[in-house]
């Protein structure tokens, strides 16, 4: 267990109480590795700056919480990680009901811009001075001063539907055309919609609008589910990584009830954890091949992959969405027959995996359309606080499994690959070494897996007003969930953040200046997953005249990565 | 470059093919595959352990008389977890082998089962017969803190 140093809570408490001015409540440390500071809203900003300038904070999420029925106030949370002292720290203000704003962080931390958009939405706390105070979260037609987090809101409440609504949307800067991306398309995992600003073929900007498919289980959490139906929801919020949720949601709740998960469940945990990673980078391998029309590498990659799969289905029960996770350990044995099994299966996978990689590699096409494409600056992905492997191959040497370990990660290291280029091919170089090392890992887990229970023995209750805060490296980046726990055997606030969130909001600046053509392949390469596509339109603002382009016409676009009337 | 596609073109040359006969040829699932719930009526006696648990909301009980117990199963929703057949005392249900569920009738996916109790002479709900009592006090219902609904 990575332990925590002292003088760093020494000198984060320091620099909290300095900025403070005085006006920190209270300071407490209610997990070893977590910091808790209330403090007056006034002074939220300059602590903020104290954290984010001086140690170098990384923010992590917002968390807005309707405490009314406790204490009469809205808290915002503000939750950040210093990953070289291995500490969490959790700035938290009060904002009364009849004056209900906070000074705005997004112009110290660009990172939090959605995140104070998002409890803006849910639970109507104003981020005042926010650079782009738009709606994020709630739908357009979604009434104003109906806030859905709000613990008086019903969780089955429709509201009416409205008429003429239209996404709030920037102008594009003056001379460039507009060419808008969704709200389906073939690179993103759930609608979203992007307008991109082009000057001929060269992006100049762009803008977003999200959460199309926003589906409130934060609300089902606290209101409908039970400590321990949720993690069968956690496990939907995605197709890819769903363990990685629900382990990420069983580690909160056990954080929070001080529950000692026993150290065979651990590695069981970190087992499938990596099980997940390997099956995870393969799709991603194959799906970064496909769209830039290299159909080996995603024929090659899936048929490697799928004896994972088929592996997870006999250790689970099924392919995906394991069930295994529940409060307090697992609820499936990791039976020893199935263990040679395994190790043979990940023999076979390494060996091709290296086949391909040996091969693609010295593949000049390839590199011809990943080198410089897409290029994150080491200082914007900090500065968005991006993560996963976005983050580490812009040469930020971040990763939850060694910062702050969970299940079995502090007996078995993982190894951080980075690289510095941060275009997408160093994209597809991170991804690769950590696919060989989560093979390592697997392989280590196994040796090393002690006999024992799988599960805690719960005798008591979970005791209301405690909060969990846990971080997952999920094959896209962190994973972040925050469950404060209340009465009737459920959360009273559950956040989850999943690792796309960070990582779509450094979108704008990979993709300007960029090619149209090499828009996908950008997009792809933050791993979002792929749905089928609708179209896509450009439109040439100074004649009207309106192109549709089918998805099929833009993949070869990007295949060939020729543009209309481009030179290309 | 040469190298490279050469070096491509012999993993896609020596992995043959990998593709299932499936649907053509049967498959069997992997053993401990969680498929389609199948309920024991025998051996039910009423506790109700798997509708506390049920994550999806897929398993309603109802006290419609006295004496009887109707406990529904709208499997349609049934995302498979396996916490019922978990908590289930006597292992009256159980996750089958079954995967190929696909039906035009929503009524292929709807169980209803009818259990005789023993109502509370002084309340007058629905309990199993005194008998069981321990054993369901046993399983079903122990999961208190860690998955009863409240």
């Amino acid at each position: 267990m990575s332990t925590v140093d002292q003088a760093a809570v020494t000198r984060v408490k320091d620099a909290v109480a300095a900025r403070g001015n005085g006006a920190v409540l209270s300071a407490t440390q209610p997990h070893p590795d977590t910091l808790r500071f209330v403090i007056e809203k006034n002074a939220m900003r300059a602590a903020v700056a104290g954290l984010v300038k001086e140690l170098r904070a990384r923010f992590l999420i917002s968390v807005g919480t309707d405490q009314r029925p406790l204490t009469g106030d809205f808290s915002i949370l503000h939750l950040f990680s210093l990953d070289q002292d291995h500490l969490y720290v959790l700035l938290e203000s009060s904002v009364s009901e009849k004056d209900p704003w906070i000074e705005s962080i997004t112009d110290l931390v660009p990172g939090a811009n959605w995140a104070e958009r998002e409890f803006r939405d849910a639970i109507g706390v104003r981020p005042d001075g926010h650079p782009d105070p738009r709606r994020l979260l709630l739908a357009d037609d979604w009434p104003e001063g109906v806030f859905p987090l709000r613990r008086d809101f019903p969780y089955n409440y429709k509201p009416p539907r409205a008429e003429n609504v239209r996404p709030q949307m920037l102008e594009p800067p003056k001379g460039a055309s507009v060419l808008p991306i969704g709200p389906f398309f073939p690179v993103l995992e759930e609608p979203a919609y992007w307008r991109m600003f082009v000057e001929g073929e060269t992006v100049v900007g762009c803008d977003t609008r999200i959460f199309y498919n926003h589906r409130g289980i934060e609300k089902l959490g606290d209101s409908v589910m039970t400590y321990n139906e949720i993690p069968y929801l956690a496990e939907r919020i995605c197709g890819i990584c769903g363990f990685i949720h629900s382990t990420c949601y069983c580690q909160a709740v056990e954080k929070a009830a001080g529950i000692e998960v026993p150290r065979r469940a651990r590695y069981i945990r970190t087992i499938m954890l990596e099980l997940e990673r390997i099956h995870s980078h393969l799709l991603w391998l194959g799906i970064a091949g496909h769209i830039i029309g290299f159909e080996t590498i995603l024929m090659q990659t899936w048929r490697v992959r799928e004896p994972v799969m088929w592996l997870c289905e006999e250790i689970s029960g099924n392919r995906k969405t394991y069930g295994m996770n529940t409060v307090g350990g697992l609820r499936r044995n990791l039976a020893n027959q199935i263990m040679p099994k395994l190790l043979e299966t990940l023999g076979r996978v390494e060996k091709e995996t290296v086949a391909i990689r040996d091969a693609v590699i010295g593949d000049t096409t390839l590199q011809a359309r990943t080198k410089g494409v897409g290029t994150l600056t080491n200082e914007w992905a900090k500065q968005v606080c991006v993560v996963g492997p976005p983050a580490r191959a812009s040469g930020v040497a971040i990763d939850a499994r060694v910062d702050h370990p969970y299940a079995a990660y502090d007996e078995i290291p993982p190894r951080i690959a980075t690289e510095e280029a941060g275009d997408t091919w160093a994209r597809v170089l991170v991804r690769i070494a950590e696919l060989l090392d989560s093979i390592r890992l697997v392989r280590d887990a196994l040796a090393a897996i002690p006999p024992g229970p799988i599960c805690a023995d719960i005798k008591e209750e979970i005791p209301p007003g405690r909060f969990g805060l846990s971080v997952v490296e999920a094959p896209r980046g962190e994973a972040v969930h925050f469950v404060l726990t209340g009465g009737d055997n459920r959360p009273y606030r559950w956040r989850v953040r999943a690792p796309t969130y960070p990582n779509l909001q450094a979108m704008p600046a990979m993709v300007e200046g960029a090619n149209i053509a090499d828009v996908p392949i950008t997009l792809g390469s933050l791993d979002p997953c792929f749905s089928c596509t609708e179209r896509l339109e450009t439109i040439d603002r100074t004649t009207n005249e309106v192109r549709v382009y089918s998805g099929a016409e833009l993949l070869e676009m990007s295949r060939r990565r020729v543009c209309p009337g481009g030179a290309r | 470059m040469f190298l490279s596609k050469l070096r491509e073109a012999l993993i896609c040359l020596k992995a043959g093919r990998v593709t299932l006969d499936y649907p053509l040829a049967p498959q069997e699932p992997k053993p401990g595959f969680r498929g389609k719930i199948t309920i024991d009526a025998d051996l039910c006696f009423g506790c109700g352990g798997c509708a506390n648990v049920c994550p999806a909301n897929v398993i309603v009980l109802s006290d419609t008389e006295q004496h009887r117990r109707t406990i529904e199963f709208y499997w349609r929703r049934c995302t498979y977890c396996g916490r019922c057949e978990e908590v289930c005392p006597e292992k009256a249900i159980r996750l089958s082998q079954q995967f190929e569920t696909a039906t035009n009738d929503p009524q292929d996916m709807y169980m209803r089962l009818e259990v005789f109790m023993g109502p509370c002479q002084r309340c007058g709900r629905c309990f199993p017969p005194p008998t069981a009592l321990d054993r369901m006090m046993n399983t079903g219902f122990r999961e208190g803190p860690r998955g009863g609904r409240a």
